[in-house]
């Protein structure tokens, strides 16, 4: 960058006086020498005085630290916690990527108008944990959030801002599915709706835990690939692929995966177990969340 | 020099002062809260109102500021200064209560009256009022994140880092809505037929 490039970037700091002792002496080296800096400079100036001017007739009122003091005594307890939960949890649905509520709505129907036409309402089981684990991938950090910056700047801990993200995406995941599974009914006995949310409960929520997990520390992209290439590897047919190649000797190991996908307490706890780790991680720049895009 | 520092100890440090402020509220003494606020409220308000432009949505940012301040202070680190931090908080409230609402930025000078300067003569008083006028209107031409930016520059006296901070974007984007509102104010003076050194 020349001389003059770097000058003229430091004039409007320069006119407000917020410039150091070195960087200062730079700007007044060079301003004798350059007509164009001086006229911005001159701008700068004017403009610096009139923001002045225009601030000074703003009177703080007062009492403003007494109000926010008596709401601090007043918010002490629990109906406190459940309102600033409350705030939080609306602040941030703003924040979260909008296009996440319509792209699960709409993939969680075709799957489940699939569903119903083809006469598979296993297949809901299949789609449900992918949507879900797709649209926690795009929660947190600075490749996916607008405001990343914005909420490492305020008071809110990020990992309370991750949690309520999580809870609002999350539970809207679970919201679908839940209807899906209702609308289901049209072709699955009521006795057996117990069954279906079940079936893909514990897949949702684990998988969507390790896909949150995974975003945050190596990226959406590959967070997004490696939850559905575990999800899917379930479904491969490995006995047909044993009709062209050896018997396989770690069959036990595939009944043991595909039985893993099927325990849904077991998958309930491991997903706290990486919701907890994972909420961990947003203050732990080692895990790259504090690098820039 | 950080007010703060006015109302405490002289002989300390500046960072240190304000950031001994910070620490005191963060161990829950509501003097330290007061006292930051005689420091630096005429300064959020003012921020407020700009992001805002409405004065009782201001009273609301700055009171939820406050509060955040309270609940935040325990997590300040001191890593900057106190004043980009808080500006950052009001910035951060203003958009919150922002949405959802249309509220348009107030104009410069509010129709506040403005104590005169008593030296120049009534001619030379009157010549001035309408370059500021016409200073004034080029200013109102931009838009609310580029005026935002030259109130953190030119009112708050943020520097470039902590001006991108407050806003929540690059430094490269501040150095250009800095160079787009230099643009447009000088476009918009020229069109009305002033020079820069005109108006100062």
């Amino acid at each position: 960058m020349s001389e003059h490039l770097k000058v003229n970037d430091l004039l409007p700091f320069y006119a407000a006086g917020s410039l150091d002792d070195a960087r200062r002496r730079e700007v007044e080296n060079h301003l004798p020498t350059c007509e164009e800096c001086l006229l911005d400079l001159e701008l700068w100036a004017g403009v610096s005085v009139e923001i002045g001017k225009s601030n000074r007739l703003v009177t703080a009122p007062p009492a403003l630290a007494a109000r926010a003091l008596m709401r601090v005594r007043t918010r002490l307890g629990l109906a406190g916690a459940c309102l600033r939960t409350a705030q939080l949890l609306r602040a941030q649905s703003f924040l979260v990527q909008g296009e996440i509520w319509p792209a699960s709505a709409a993939v969680m129907a075709l799957g489940v108008i699939v569903a119903l036409v083809s006469n598979h309402v296993e297949f809901v089981y299949f789609i449900a944990p992918l949507v879900a684990a797709a649209s926690l991938t795009m929660l947190f950090g600075p490749a996916n959030d607008p405001a990343y910056e914005l909420v490492l700047a305020t008071p809110t801990s990020p990992w309370k801002v991750l949690l309520a993200r999580l809870s609002l995406v999350f539970g809207y995941n679970l919201l679908l599915s839940l209807i899906a599974s209702l609308v289901l009914l049209v072709t699955v006995p009521p006795g057996l709706l117990g069954t279906l949310i079940l079936g893909w409960l514990g897949p949702m929520a684990f998988l969507s835990a390790l896909a949150l997990l995974l975003s945050l520390w190596i990226g959406t992209p590959n967070a997004i690939a490696i939850a559905y290439i575990l999800w899917i590897a379930q479904h491969v047919p490995y006995k047909s692929i044993g009709m062209w190649m050896e018997p396989l000797a770690w069959e036990p190991v595939v009944l043991s995966y595909q039985q893993f996908w099927h325990s849904p307490l077991l998958l309930c706890t491991l997903s706290i177990l990486l919701v907890g780790i994972a909420l961990w991680s947003t203050n732990r720049p080692a895990f790259g969340l504090s690098q820039r895009p | 020099m950080p007010a703060a520092e006015i109302l405490l100890d002289r002989s300390m440090p500046i960072q240190n002062t304000d950031f001994d402020l910070i620490q005191r509220i963060a161990a829950g003494d509501e003097d330290a809260l007061r006292i930051l606020y005689a420091a630096y409220g005429q300064r959020l308000y003012a921020y407020a109102i700009r992001r805002t432009g409405d004065r009782s949505l201001a009273d609301e940012v700055v009171q939820d500021s406050l509060v955040a301040v309270w609940q935040g202070a325990p997590r300040f680190r001191g890593e900057g200064r106190v004043i980009a931090w808080l500006l950052g908080i009001v910035h951060h409230k203003a958009l919150n209560a922002l949405r959802g609402r249309n509220v348009l930025p107030l104009p410069d000078g509010d129709g506040v009256n403005e104590p005169q300067d008593p030296a120049p003569s009534p001619a030379e008083r009157a010549d001035r009022r309408e370059q500021r006028r016409q200073l004034l209107a080029a200013m109102a031409q931009l838009s609310g994140e580029h005026r935002t930016v030259l109130d953190l520059v030119f009112y708050q006296g943020l520097s470039l880092a902590e001006t991108a901070e407050v806003c929540g974007c690059p430094v490269g984007t501040i150095k250009s809505r800095l160079a787009y509102a230099k643009a447009c104010l000088r476009g918009v003076l020229t069109r009305l037929g002033y020079s820069a050194e005109e108006l100062v």
